[in-house]
């Protein structure tokens, strides 16, 4: 087989019917729902690439899973699988579950930050910033400068710049900095893998001045394939021993098991320190649930606790990753704008490049999600300057560099027909770009405002 | 025909391991003596909550099936909105992961530092809930809910005259809403009558404070008013609950009780500017507003669970079926709370265990004591769990020192709770035995959930 050959190891087991609609249905659609891909109902959409988050498809060994839920309040066998999985796997010594990646990102914040902190992060991610924010840190992008360069080739976007660590340091000192927030595959760079050799430096680094090191572990399988395939020295390691080897480089998580572990709902956050667990235990029966549920069904533990052991094998990683690259290629290949190198969850299109006749502060790339809606049915999402929100000083704009649409695969749901498809509709939406406009606010919610913005064309 | 059948037969079971007394000894000792720290496995009846633990039925489990996992507008969200709207009314639904989450959204944007929050009770979380916020959470039950023994049909109600002067003592400034809790589960799982729920709104409405129904147990609420209240026999259940909610203008909602689901809740209001500030929280805390937190499929779960629960029959079988335990433990002179409320039955520690100082958790004892003898698995609604001002660091005794044995929903049979009366009345019978506990570790929030004990 070659490299490039992608074949799915599963087969289908239960389908989900969609609907087709026409163009008329859909111009009407996003008008109502004020041109923001968030808005749309999903019986209006054909194919939906606008997460990856809690919409892979389990497999039939995690639905029988579902159908061993201990549903006790406390002690559930289910929590003790999932705890002894995500040791066995990822390292690490202790637990908490939480109804989401974002329970286990509230907790963390809320532990670890004092007012006037600074967290320094490879890039920064929506919600993790803003619970950074809120408990009173300042977030301080410490990735390396081709990150933040859409056409760069480099294989490691998701590297730390440690050069910019070590400003941080001598600007705030290190007391001030309760942690360093490491993402793997980093999402708003593009799914850009970190390479162990960086990682390994940084390590080194927050042992030198005694930081914490906390780990985004959402997509860490995907990242693990990257260093299979570029890094020197990890072409004979499986995927398991590398996701373990990175994990175990780290001293505690936040996982939205939504990603690599693909269940509906879940997460969790885990370390190595006992007291740091006692702390959490407290914090999380206020905010999520006992310590041995943490807000999640018993059957959705158990779920995670099998897809977990089924995200890092290889040739599941193999067909993921290779479905994206598919993808990608395919854009790449008839001339439209995408990030490079190819990520392992999703497609970028460079909206800028794409639609240069639309000024940043116009939203070319809120605008060109809906362009594609409209075209195709397919829903994607605005990863550009509405994501990036406002200054929490100042109030200006945050004007980011990739200026982005989200192609954001599911796991194990579509098929190599509908990426087809997708492409058709980006090629069609390219074609016709010059008839698509800026678009302006009407509603601006004020956190995390990509999530319920409503807009209007600028004619 | 006397005999009380639950209307639905066993579509699918769940086995139950058996323990040894002896194994049962060793095992809550490494559980510290805190039944909440005992693995589920090692438990045979499991009586610690209703919460999250009933059977859903063929139906709930088919909508699971049919779940729509789309993070963005998913049909599940519309079903479960709908679903919700029909009986609740109001016109802002916002899904949460459970009922705590729900809790603490609102409070989170209505309750600030020295506010007051009056309730006929609170229970744990909300309490914890608004102490967290820096407000106090202030318990107003009846005259009637004191006497144990008192064959009052609502001994769930508010005291209004208390709350009017409240009201009128520090004004709607002070106090950002008024709850009431259908059934008043630290009380004893008792109804609140419509008579009570309409007084309290007048009471609210007129002073402009807001005035919201913590909903866990509405329909069992409103069938209690339905066979107890003048004036409701003939009126269907749902209508019962629709006009409750009527006299509100919010509630939250834990949906792991009175909708048969494992997880999941959700908070409502009439006030699309607060529900503004709450999806504002929700995005941060919980998920985006058309799942807020939930899976699709739990979303659909809910909707039907919410039409189940209002189906006369199965309220029949599980009010009676609950009544069952309290009239055996009555007629054995075991003293427990009467009448018997909807989801529970409240053994009473104090009397149970007269020797025990309060200080030193008869109902933590209890609890204890009944899992050794029989693998039951009850929780202290006491002193452990409401004894701690969080705020001055001092602990008094609780107003009520009770076992709380919580009936999941469809779970168990008679047979289950033959077995649960046999094994408190050997309890009863070595009750002089029994000693105190004391609590070697705990946290400052929700002790109850993860405290440490010794016996003393």
């Amino acid at each position: 087989m070659t490299n490039q050959a992608w074949a799915e190891p599963y087969k289908i087991k239960m389908v989900e019917l969609i609907k087709m609609t026409s163009r008329e249905d859909r111009l009407k659609a996003i008008r109502e729902a004020g041109y923001n891909t968030f808005l749309l109902r999903s019986e209006d959409v054909y194919i939906d690439l606008l997460t990856d988050s809690g919409v892979g498809a389990m497999s039939d060994r995690q639905w029988s899973g579902i159908m061993m839920g201990d549903e006790a309040y406390a002690g559930s066998r289910n929590f003790y699988h999932l705890r002894d999985t995500v040791e066995e796997y990822y390292s690490y010594s202790y637990t908490v579950p939480c109804h989401q990646g974002r329970g286990a990102e509230n907790i963390l914040s809320q532990l670890l930050i004092s007012d006037g902190d600074y967290v320094p992060g490879n890039m920064y991610f929506t919600t993790t910033r803003l619970h950074q924010e809120l408990a009173g840190a300042t977030f301080v992008d410490a990735i390396i400068d081709e990150a933040h360069d859409a056409e760069s080739e480099h294989p490691f976007k998701g590297n730390f710049d440690f050069d910019k660590l070590d400003a941080l340091v001598s600007e705030v000192g290190a007391e001030h900095i309760p942690y360093v927030c490491m993402a793997t595959c980093v999402n708003m760079a593009g799914g850009q893998p970190i390479s162990l050799e960086n990682l390994k430096q940084l390590r080194a680094w927050c042992d030198k001045h005694d930081v914490m090191l906390v780990h985004d572990m959402t997509r860490v399988a995907e990242n693990a394939h990257f260093i299979q395939r570029r890094e020197e020295g990890y072409k004979d390691k499986t995927i398991r021993e590398i996701v373990y080897e990175i994990c175990a480089l780290t001293d505690a998580a936040t996982m939205s098991s939504k990603k690599d572990a693909m269940v509906n709902i879940g997460g969790f956050l885990a370390m190595n320190d006992a007291k740091f667990y006692e702390k959490a235990c407290g914090l999380v029966v206020v905010y999520e649930g006992l310590h041995t549920y943490g807000g999640m069904a018993g059957r959705d533990m158990e779920a995670l606790a099998i897809g977990i052991t089924e995200s890092v094998q290889d040739d599941h990683i193999h067909a993921r990753v290779g479905q994206v690259q598919y993808l990608g290629r395919k854009l790449r290949d008839s001339g439209i704008p995408v990030v490079n190198p190819i990520g392992g969850h999703a497609v970028f299109l460079n909206a800028s490049k794409m639609l240069p006749h639309i000024p940043q502060e116009h939203f070319p790339a809120q605008a060109l999600a809906a362009a594609l809606y409209v075209e195709s049915g397919v829903r994607s999402m605005e990863r550009g300057i509405v994501s990036a929100g406002r200054d929490k000083v100042t109030g200006e704009n945050h004007k980011p560099k990739l200026e982005l649409v989200r192609l954001t695969i599911p796991r194990r749901v579509y098929t190599q027909a509908h990426m087809d498809v997708t492409a058709g509709a980006v090629q069609e939406a390219m074609e016709r770009r010059n008839e698509i406009k800026g678009l302006r606010f009407t509603y601006e919610p004020e956190v995390l405002r990509f999530f319920q913005a409503r807009f209007e064309q600028i004619d | 025909m006397k005999t009380i059948i639950e209307p639905h037969k066993i579509k699918m079971v769940e086995p139950i391991k058996l323990t040894t007394r002896e194994e049962r000894e060793g095992l809550i000792e490494t559980a510290k003596f805190n039944p909440f720290l005992l693995r589920a496995e090692d438990v045979i009846i499991d009586l610690l909550t209703d919460s999250g633990t009933s059977a859903m039925s063929s139906e709930a489990w088919a909508a699971m099936m049919r779940g729509d996992e789309s993070y963005a507008g998913a049909r599940s969200w519309y079903r479960f909105r709908d679903a919700v709207k029909d009986i609740f009314g109001f016109e802002q639904v916002i899904p949460t992961h459970q009922g705590r989450a729900a809790e603490h959204i609102l409070f989170g944007v209505m309750v600030l530092p020295g506010h007051i929050v009056p309730n006929n009770t609170h229970f744990d979380t909300t309490r914890a809930n608004i102490e967290f916020n820096g407000g106090e959470a202030l318990d107003l039950p009846c005259a009637e809910a004191e006497d144990l023994d008192s064959d009052f049909p609502f001994k769930g109600n508010m005291d209004t005259a208390a709350l009017e002067k409240v009201v009128a003592e520090n004004g709607p400034e002070q106090i950002p809403l008024i709850m009431v809790t259908v059934t008043n589960n630290s009380g004893g799982g008792q109804p609140v009558s419509m008579a009570n729920i309409r007084e309290i709104s007048r009471i609210a409405r007129s002073a402009g404070i807001p005035f919201y129904i913590d909903a866990c147990r509405f329909a069992e609420n409103a069938h209690f008013i339905k066979r107890r209240e003048p004036g409701y026999e003939n009126t269907a259940t749902i209508d019962i609950a629709r006009e409750i909610f009527s006299y509100a203008d919010g509630c939250t909602m834990s949906a792991k009780k009175d909708a048969f689901a494992n997880i999941g809740g959700f908070l409502c209001t009439n006030d699309a500017e607060l529900a503004h500030r709450e999806r504002n929280i929700l995005i941060l805390t919980e998920g985006f507003p058309t799942y807020g937190g939930l899976a699709g499929r739990d979303l659909d779960a809910i909707a039907v669970g919410l039409r189940e629960v209002l189906d006369e029959h199965y309220l029949d079988y599980r009010l009676l079926s609950t009544r069952y335990v309290v009239n055996h433990l009555l007629d054995a002179g075991i003293p427990v709370v009467a009448p018997a409320g909807g989801h529970a039955v409240y053994l009473d520690a104090r009397r149970f265990l007269p020797h025990i100082e309060p200080l030193q958790y008869p109902g933590q004892s209890l609890a204890v004591e009944l899992y050794i003898e029989a693998g039951i698995r009850g929780v202290e609604i006491g002193t452990v769990m409401f004894g701690l001002d969080p705020h001055t660091g001092e602990e008094h005794p609780a107003r009520l020192e009770l076992l709380r044995l919580a009936i999941p929903r469809r779970v168990y049979t008679q047979s289950h709770m033959d077995y649960v009366l046999e094994a408190i009345g050997l309890v009863w019978e070595r009750r002089r035995e029994v000693r105190g506990m004391r609590i070697a570790k705990a946290p400052k929030f929700l002790r109850h959930f993860t405290a440490e004990f010794e016996r003393v």
